[in-house]
């Protein structure tokens, strides 16, 4: 594998999102979540004050949230929304190519498969990485603005874990979109792996501490400030990282097997 | 001459079905060869398994002069039958990137795009994305893309059957240059394509090698002499045709002379085996039945009779 033909394909990738704003608007979208949950928490009693059918005279109470739980309301909406609209981004990453033929261009030149791969993987990795701390960042600031501040640290813990359980789930995109013709398929494979993981950790949580999607609770947990570092939390990195490199390694295999569609 | 590529007994099977059925042969470096067939022969199957798209069932593909642990892809330059591309990039990115994706520095691969789509005639277009391209640009940006590192071979992929007479004469054209600076395999189903460029055809014929070898070589060894004959629509004359068709399986001193009788309405086609003795008999026959013919030819058959017959059977 040459570093040098791997960034030219990275390079690749990045001028393709450029080209189909794919750099713009997801980055955009997220930055929208992101500054959305604070202010639908901020406004929502005048919201449910103006939506009426309140009898006259009557007092709405509500708790004022914490600036932690503000931000761990959103990072549950990029959970939902943000996850869904990554995996629609790149759900042909490799089935795209492979299907259209410009694929069988690019293989046959002295490239390694590894390196195709990887470069699809990196163009994911900066899109995900990138949207998710701009969109977080934008929520860190309302809520600092409209509620109060949240420490750097516990910000920067949720967003490395929230965003690993991200990179599980683009790399089972990744893994899906090299194993099956349709985007769709691979698109609606890794989230339903993301829902059934979900389920299991929400239903049996003991069991489910080394899963990925533990991660997600330990991203609630460590901006909440109330984290400490069970055993459970070293397993789950460990597993995801362990998976997401069997994810990379698989979807290069795969397209060993078979560079190209018969 | 030295010996750039060995194919030996190539198998690709898809499911129970085999597309190739045990092809062998091999590529002498300097020459163009053609992969010839009709629709279905497996010329497609074959080149994707030498550019290492496909995996064969079986057999061996062996290039020679690959340094160890070099990898044959350098060695090749690939054009599909219908290439496709990164439509969002222009032609000349799209050079560019193919030659850096070939280790050419980024100084190189910019020189080599330039000149190579001036030498495919898309310099004007060369800014313009590709996704506007007409499909004969494609095939000509595709042309441009394979050539970018110099490779010692270039497979393709029936480069003109998409394209239309003006379009056709001007790759042929550039292929013809091209083959004398490195060694060229294409396929076609076209005979009179592989005429003008090659020095050797393979006719291929549901996935199995009908004949191979040297055109020139061909030409000779499957040399018939033939008579054509056709005949005036009057019905004594064209009954006569048939009486001699019938006559010729039977007749000992005719059946000597000539070796197949092909009838099409008025056209009476003989290949004979002597053609002096064959002249004599046919023309005193004529003669003698006063037969009303219009058009009597003696030669020799084409390379285009051959292909029909290799392949129609
Ligand atoms: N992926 C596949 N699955 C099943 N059969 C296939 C597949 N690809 C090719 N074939 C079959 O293999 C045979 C050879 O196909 P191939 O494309 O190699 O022919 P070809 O000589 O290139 O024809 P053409 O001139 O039409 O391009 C055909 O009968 C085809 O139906
Ligand atoms: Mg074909």
């Amino acid at each position: 594998m040459s570093a040098v033909k791997l960034m030219t394909l990275v390079r690749k990738e990045w001028l393709e999102q450029l080209r189909s704003f794919k750099l713009i608007w997801i980055p955009l979208v997220f930055a929208l979540l992101g500054i959305m949950q604070p202010l639908t928490n901020y406004y929502m009693p005048v919201i449910i004050e103006k939506a009426g059918n309140m009898p006259e005279g009557a007092v709405i109470e509500m708790p004022v949230p914490s600036g932690a739980e503000v931000l761990a309301g959103t990072l549950s909406q990029f959970g939902m929304i943000g996850l869904l609209i990554l995996a629609l981004a790149f759900m042909g990453a490799v089935s795209g190519d492979r299907n259209s033929g410009a694929a069988s261009l690019v293989l046959v030149k002295p490239v390694s498969f590894l390196s195709f791969i990887l470069s699809k993987w990196l163009g994911m990795m900066t899109l995900l990485w990138g949207a998710l701390l701009i969109g977080y960042a934008a929520s860190w600031y309302y809520t600092w603005l409209l509620f109060e501040t949240v420490d750097f640290a516990p910000f920067l813990l949720s967003y490395v874990l929230y965003g690993l359980w991200f990179t599980f789930i683009l790399t089972a995109v990744l893994l899906f979109s090299t194993l099956l013709r349709s985007a769709a398929g691979a698109a609606f494979s890794a989230l339903g792996l993301a829902l059934l993981l979900t389920a299991l950790s929400g239903i049996a949580p003991k069991y489910m501490g080394w899963s990925p999607s533990s991660l997600t609770g330990f991203a609630y947990e460590a901006v909440q400030g109330g984290f400490d570092a069970s055993a459970s939390f070293g397993w789950s990195i460990g597993v995801t990282i362990l998976l997401i490199a069997a994810g990379i390694a698989g979807s290069s295999a795969l397209l060993r097997r078979q560079p190209a569609l018969d | 001459m030295k010996e750039l590529l060995q194919v030996n007994g190539l198998v690709k099977a898809f499911g129970q079905a085999q597309a190739v059925k045990g092809i062998s042969f091999h590529i002498q470096e300097g020459r163009c060869t053609a992969l010839l067939g009709p629709n279905g022969a497996g010329k497609t199957t074959t080149i994707r398994m030498l550019t290492g798209l496909l995996k064969p069932t079986a057999g061996s593909i062996q290039f020679h002069g690959l340094r160890a642990g070099e990898d044959r892809r350098s060695l090749l330059g690939y054009l599909p039958q219908s290439p496709a591309f990164h439509n969002w990039m222009s032609g000349m990115e799209y050079v560019v990137y193919a030659g850096r994706l070939c280790g050419l520095s980024p100084a190189e691969a910019k020189q080599r795009a330039k000149e190579l789509l001036e030498r495919v005639g898309l310099a004007e277009a060369a800014k313009r994305r590709i996704g506007g391209y007409s499909g004969g640009m494609k095939q000509r940006l595709g042309l441009a893309q394979a050539l970018v590192h110099r490779p010692k071979l270039l497979v393709m992929d029936e480069p003109v059957s998409a394209l239309d007479p003006i379009g056709r004469r001007e790759v042929l054209g550039l292929l013809k240059e091209l083959k004398s600076e490195t060694t060229v395999l294409f396929s076609t189903h076209v005979l009179h394509d592989a005429e003008e460029l090659c020095d050797d055809v393979i006719i291929i014929r549901s996935g199995q090698v009908a004949l191979q070898g040297a055109l020139p070589q061909i030409r000779s060894e499957h040399r018939r002499p033939i008579i054509e004959l056709k005949l005036e629509e009057h019905a004594p004359s064209l009954e006569w045709a048939a009486g001699f068709e019938q006559r010729t399986s039977a007749d000992e001193r005719l059946s000597a002379t000539i070796e197949e009788i092909e009838r099409q309405g008025t056209m009476l086609r003989l290949t004979v085996k002597d053609m002096d003795k064959a002249r004599q008999a046919l023309t005193e026959e004529l003669a003698k039945e006063k037969v009303r013919f219009s058009r009597l030819e003696a030669g020799y058959s084409s390379l285009e009779d051959l292909f029909m017959k290799v392949v129609g059977e």
